[in-house]
């Protein structure tokens, strides 16, 4: 079986083409499927095994990163998101796809996928966009099916509202708990495993985001969303410092994320 | 239920959530104005107008406008009333809203948000407003001073409250920006049987930028017999043009549309060799031929000077295009409008290339004054940095949101650049080269009877005159509606259309809506067929009351020309409705022999073809060339710690100093094929050479992306000018292992007006400084077997203001694309590791005239010093003999780094270098001095010799990489040093030496744009 991959696209969403193409290296076949023909019926979510919400600038950043394009899923697509969240599918929101998932409250998000928001992803502290590129470090007890096995990665980040905030400060501790915090900012300098709550200092974590939080994922592990970009090191030639090491070219340090996904569909829908 | 509701959102402040747009104006007004506030917070207000009820609004605060989580929201009561909100009674609110009529994409996104909650809804109308709040303000501070640098009252309108409206809580209140009631104007005959005063005065009041022999020609076909009796059987006005005629003719003829300058005869006299000749047509002469020439010998041109781009073919599967557009004159006026609009302008020219190309890089080079300007500013100006924040903040926004990457481009900074700013926005373009119907997607295919389609934004009275208004000088009249901002995601939108109409075959021929409007872009498909018949009452609008010339003209931004066959218009409009693109069949093709454009069932104009695009007369114009005189450079005697600070300062040199600040914020890795990126090195800030990418996920071929740009030596001469560009943009591609023989080039002048008159009393010398920059480029492309695929000119880049005249110095911008053949050998230019050996490769001169260091000699010894001395000059056979070994030693692998010798020289490309690797270095200049008896120190460290490249080569590789540069000058001259200073050597003797930390302090303080 080749699990099936929905990316989504449109209004301004344009990371799909990198985004298809590391499914696809990952040994998926991905389809991208512009929102409205899911709104319209054309197309039927519940016939993929994985959706993914690229990364961009859907609707402009206008009043909020991902908010109009999180009501349009909230409100347009609700139930079938449930649904195929329900029913044990992966979800991977990236950069503005995760700024969808905060927005629509498919993240943290809870055990009854109430679509609730409970967080929000403020501007950075800089005040403005950024590119550049951060070292990310898992949590190993995380429940994340999409960052199994996985300890650090250097990927971009390409945002201006990446400042992962909350309303209630107690949630934070419940969602560390639970193994949500999935992802933080590290300082590359320091040993392995070394994540902290403490914020680090600009440039390392680029957004001031709480906790140095880079992303998280939903109660069930199934739901994962992050600000950086991991399809963005899809091949070691991509690397911010690759020209500096010695390296076997191939396969770069984003794609065990997307290979997770992969085998996580093949181990529990292939019948 | 209200008629007019608003709602206003502002953040939950804390020490944990800083207020950062809050905080960023006032590090503006900090950093550019050095004017000290203590808080600044900011409130966005949506003003909505139309019928909405008042649970459907309390529902949208938090649904739509505000964030529950970090935001406060409240609707129809202001928040700068709740004490919970703003404890503090502030000094001063300053609230800016757009002016009628411009665009506002925030007002439109809440616009769309709120259809999303409230599909029912209906006639509703939303403008957004920021409002800042500012506490603590120095007393000295006038405030509507300190407001006019937070709006610009070109596009913008400002209320403000000040400290008693304040303490009276009367809070700024801007009335909703209601579009003035436009009244059509009936279509009008011009009567052109006057005399020839008054066609210049008609010409210059409808800012038509005609000359005199254009309106006689104009006139002279009206007088045509049977011209005449052609119109009384069409019921036109026999014996005048429309309105809309005579427009449609000053669009299509206007300099920035057929570049009637690059096609004048030029009678050119050379008073330094004699010379005395017609040249007739520069563009045909220097630019195409010698393309058209290379093209005989290669087979991967597949289309040049015709389309919106040229295409080359990459491999046998996918095609490459380029493209650069300038947007000087609205990016004067309003630079962050100007600069977006010129970006997702250019990327349209990409789409609008063959059948439609994907944009995937965009690069961006920008001339502006010099940032820390403390001169006169001419009335209606802006200082230049407030320009440069502008138009970088334009090009971000049209860039990242548009989803290409900025992959590359270059500051340049000059006081000539205070009258305008040159904007140059690049954009490369990929198309398979066949689509999924068999048809080569680099051919346009239009028939007769295809249905014109427009598509994207709609028509409004926004961008009338764009192209005739670019063709005249700035001055004080200029017109705000030439000033647009664009709306990337519109734009956006329909780029994700038109490719996917473009695989499902449903597009036969496409181009962009940029100068001109539909009159142009009509106008040059209809040449294609033989003629077209465009129906404006079918044109959508954005607001009625357009005159119908108007409607043909205006340069509303976000839309596309295709032509679709008649049974594939269900399909293709069905596509768009998926988009939500708005796509309205507006005519069609034909091949009647003219461009009939009509409202309804009135005839507005009937333009035969052939006089259309070829009865514009060729300008005669003079050219003479007097080489100029400048004082010597005068150098002070220092030892080698004096040499270190003068290499400090020169690294702080605006035109040297780091961008960094600056390029972080555009996105330059989306897509995921960013292989050498803008930066390298251990802390990723040491700057790259060109830009490499590998556009095909997983594929390791790439294209590289250069530019080169060198003003300066205009001021000597502009032959030496436009060869260094060019060697420029082919050094930096060799720098990281451009493919020799796949290299294209973009030619981008940007002049001041070249043509003699009173207002031009020097325009012979302009003109042959034009003249001896495309007999170079001519010279030089041949011998790189570069071909110029596509180019563009700007001839008026000249301002008048408060009497003043300033004139850009001849400036060209050249932009190369290459191929890559595995970007896995690619080398950046940092170097990599202590103990590594350092080449310089290339032959040193003793060549410092109008160099980096000159003009900063000049500026200390308040011009006792002068910029003359030998210009660098180009030896194209030796450059390209020691590029094709150097390349071949990189794709062994052998060369750790490679870095372009250029602005100040050997010297600062060494800092460079060690920046990128945490290092110093230690180097012996002796060989270079002995072995060019002319050459000096000064010559040596900071001369701008072209055809030099700084390596470093591991020791293991030294050998080999020494056989392979056999032949050329190769110079070894010292080693990577673990320590932290840099020294140069003559021998024993050390000529300079300084510390790395110090050069970075100077190098990254100059343009560090705020304290992030």
């Amino acid at each position: 079986m080749q699990p099936k991959v929905a990316v989504l696209s449109g209004f301004g969403i344009n990371c799909e083409t990198e985004t298809m193409a590391v499914f696809d290296m990952a040994g998926a076949k991905s389809d991208r499927i512009h929102v409205n023909r899911l709104v319209n019926g054309e197309v039927n979510l519940a016939d993929y095994h994985i959706m993914a919400v690229p990364g961009g600038f859907s609707f402009g950043d206008h009043l909020g990163s991902g908010r109009l394009m999180g009501n349009r899923l909230r409100f347009g697509l609700r139930e079938q998101v449930r649904d195929f969240v329900k029913s044990g599918k992966p979800v991977i929101g990236i950069c503005n796809g995760f700024q969808v998932l905060v927005k629509m409250g498919l993240l943290p998000g809870d055990k009854d996928i109430s679509l609730t928001q409970t967080a929000s992803l403020a501007l950075n502290d800089s005040g403005h966009y950024e590119n550049r590129w951060a070292t990310l470090e898992f949590d190993p007890n995380s429940p994340c099916i999409w960052t199994k096995n996985m300890t650090r990665i250097r990927v971009p980040i390409r945002h201006g509202e990446g400042k992962f905030v909350t309303a209630d400060k107690k949630l934070l501790d419940d969602w560390n708990e639970a193994g949500q915090l999935t992802v933080r900012y590290v300082d590359p300098s320091t040993k392995y495993p070394s994540s902290s709550d403490e914020v680090l200092p600009y440039p390392i974590s680029p957004n001031q985001s709480w906790r140095n939080i880079a992303g998280v994922c939903d109660p069930s592990g199934l739901v994962f969303g992050l600000m950086p970009h991991p399809e963005a090191n899809h091949s070691t030639w991509l690397g911010a410092t690759w020209t500096r090491e010695n390296i076997e070219h191939g396969e770069g340090e984003g794609m065990q994320i997307f290979r997770n996904a992969v085998n996580y569909v093949l181990e529990n829908f292939n019948n | 239920m209200n008629f007019h509701n608003f709602v206003e959102v502002t953040l939950k402040e804390s020490p944990e959530l800083p207020d950062s747009r809050g905080n960023t104006i006032k590090n503006m007004l900090m950093t550019d104005h050095q004017i000290n506030i203590d808080k600044v917070r900011v409130l966005l207000k949506y003003d909505i107008k139309g019928k909405i009820s008042n649970s459907q609004i309390n529902k949208a605060v938090y649904d739509l406008f505000a964030d529950p989580i970090i935001e406060f929201g409240s609707a129809n009561n202001s928040l700068l009333n709740s004490k919970q909100v703003f404890p503090d009674i502030p000094d001063l609110v300053i609230q800016v809203g757009f002016k009628p009529g411009v665009t506002d994409n925030s007002g439109q996104a809440a616009l769309d948000g709120l259809f999303t909650l409230f599909p029912s809804l209906s006639k509703i109308n939303i403008s957004c407003s920021k409002t800042y709040i500012f506490w603590g303000i120095p007393s000295h501070i006038d405030v509507d001073d300190l407001a006019k640098k937070i709006y610009n009252p070109m596009i913008e309108r400002v209320s403000i409250s000040d400290k008693q409206a304040c303490l009276d809580s009367e809070w700024a209140n801007l009335d909703f920006p209601e579009k003035p009631v436009l009244t059509e104007q009936p279509s009008q005959t011009i009567n052109l049987e006057v005399t020839d005063n008054e066609l210049i005065q008609i010409s210059e009041k409808g800012l038509l930028a005609l000359n005199l022999e254009e309106m006689k020609a104009i006139q002279a076909n009206y007088r045509n017999p049977d011209v005449r009796s052609e119109r009384r059987k069409l019921g036109l006005p026999a014996e005048a043009p429309t309105d809309a005629e005579l427009e449609c003719l000053a669009q299509t003829w206007s300099e920035h549309c057929c570049h009637k300058i690059f096609a004048a005869k030029i009678h050119h006299v050379d008073s330094e060799t004699g010379e005395d000749t017609f040249i007739d047509s520069l563009f045909k002469t220097h630019i195409m031929k010698p393309t058209l020439d290379i093209q005989t010998e290669v087979n991967w041109l597949l289309s040049i000077f015709h389309d919106n781009s040229g295409v080359i073919a990459w491999n046998d599967d996918w095609s490459l295009c380029i493209k650069a557009e300038t947007h000087n004159s609205p990016s004067a006026l309003d630079p962050f409008g100007g600069a977006m609009t010129g970006i997702v302008g250019v990327n349209r020219d990409i789409l609008g290339t063959g059948l439609g190309a994907r944009p995937i890089a965009n690069t961006d080079v920008f001339c502006f004054g010099p940032p820390d300007y403390s001169g006169h500013i001419p009335e209606g100006l802006f200082h230049p940095s407030r320009v440069f924040r502008g138009v970088h903040a334009g090009v971000r926004a049209g860039g990242n949101e548009s989803g290409i990457p900025t992959v590359n481009g270059a500051i340049v900074f000059d006081d000539r650049y205070l009258g305008k700013p040159l904007v140059y926005c690049g954009t490369v373009g990929m198309m398979p080269r066949l689509l999924p119907d068999g048809r080569e997607s680099h051919d346009k295919t239009p028939q007769p009877g295809n249905i014109i389609y427009m598509v994207g934004g709609r028509v409004g009275s926004d961008g009338i005159h764009g192209a005739t208004f670019s063709s005249l000088e700035l001055t004080e009249d200029s017109p705000s509606s030439a000033v647009q901002i664009g709306d990337p995601i519109t734009q956006k939108k329909m780029i994700d259309m038109v490719l996917e109409a473009r695989d499902l075959g449903l597009i036969q021929v496409i181009t962009d809506n940029g100068a001109g409007g539909l009159s142009s872009s009509v106008g040059e498909l209809a040449e294609l067929t033989g003629g077209a018949d465009l129906d404006l009452a079918k044109v959508p609008l954005k607001q009625p009351g357009l005159s119908k010339w108007e409607i043909l003209v205006s340069e509303s931004q976000e839309r596309m020309t295709i032509g679709v066959n008649p049974e594939d218009c269900e399909a293709f409009e069905r596509l768009a409705a998926l988009h939500e693109v708005e796509a309205t069949a507006v005519g069609r093709f034909t091949d009647s022999g003219a461009f009939v454009v009509r409202f309804g069932e009135e005839t507005v104009a009937h333009l035969p073809i052939s006089f259309l695009h070829d009865g514009c007369p060729q300008l005669q114009l003079e050219s003479e060339w007097k080489p100029p005189q400048h004082k010597p450079i005068i150098f002070p005697s220092l030892d080698h710690k004096g040499m270190g600070e003068m290499l400090s300062r020169l690294m702080a040199r605006p035109n040297v100093a780091s961008k960094e600040w600056w390029v972080r914020s555009y996105d330059h890795e989306v897509i995921a094929q960013s292989v050498i990126k803008p930066f390298c090195g251990v802390n990723h800030d040491a700057p790259g050479d060109a830009a490499v990418i590998a556009p095909i996920h997983g594929d390791t071929q790439g294209a590289v992306i250069s530019n080169g740009i060198v003003p300066r030596y205009s001021d000597i001469d502009s032959y030496a000018m436009a060869a260094a560009s060019i060697d420029e943009a082919l050094r930096n591609a060799v720098c990281v292992g451009v493919d020799l023989a796949l290299i294209a080039g973009l030619d981008n002048f940007c002049w001041p007006d070249p043509v003699e008159s009173t207002k031009t009393p020097d325009g012979r010398y302009k003109l042959a400084q034009l003249v001896r920059a495309n007999r170079a480029l001519d010279e030089v492309c041949r011998a790189y077997n570069l071909p110029c695929i596509s180019g563009k000119d700007s001839m008026k880049n000249d301002a008048t203001l408060d009497g003043e005249k300033i004139s850009v110095p001849p400036t060209l911008l050249f932009s190369l694309i290459g191929n890559h053949k595995d970007v896995r050998k690619a080398v950046s230019s940092d170097f990599k590791e202590a103990g590594d050996m350092i080449y310089l490769v290339g032959e040193t001169h003793q060549e410092l005239g109008a160099s980096e260091l000159a003009f900063m000699l000049q500026a200390e010894s308040q011009g006792v010093s002068g910029i003359g001395g030998q210009v660098p000059q180009i030896d194209t056979s030796r450059n390209l003999s020691l590029y094709r070994s150097l390349t071949s030693a990189m794709s062994k692998e052998l060369v750790a780094s490679a870095h372009d010798c250029s602005d100040a020289g050997l010297a600062a490309a060494l800092a460079e270098c060690c920046f990128g690797c945490d290092s110093g270095a230690n180097l012996d200049i002796s060989q270079l001095l002995s072995t060019q008896s002319d050459l000096d120190i000064w010559g040596a460290l900071f001369g701008e010799s072209l055809g030099r490249i700084l390596v470093s080569i591991k020791p293991k590789n030294s050998q080999l990489f020494e056989e392979y540069m056999k032949g050329h000058t190769c110079n070894l001259l010292g080693v990577v040093c673990p320590e932290d200073e840099i020294i140069f050597r003559n021998s024993e003797e050390v000529v300079l030496s300084a510390s790395m930390s110090d050069l970075r302090n100077s190098w990254k303080g100059t343009l560090n744009g705020g304290i992030y």
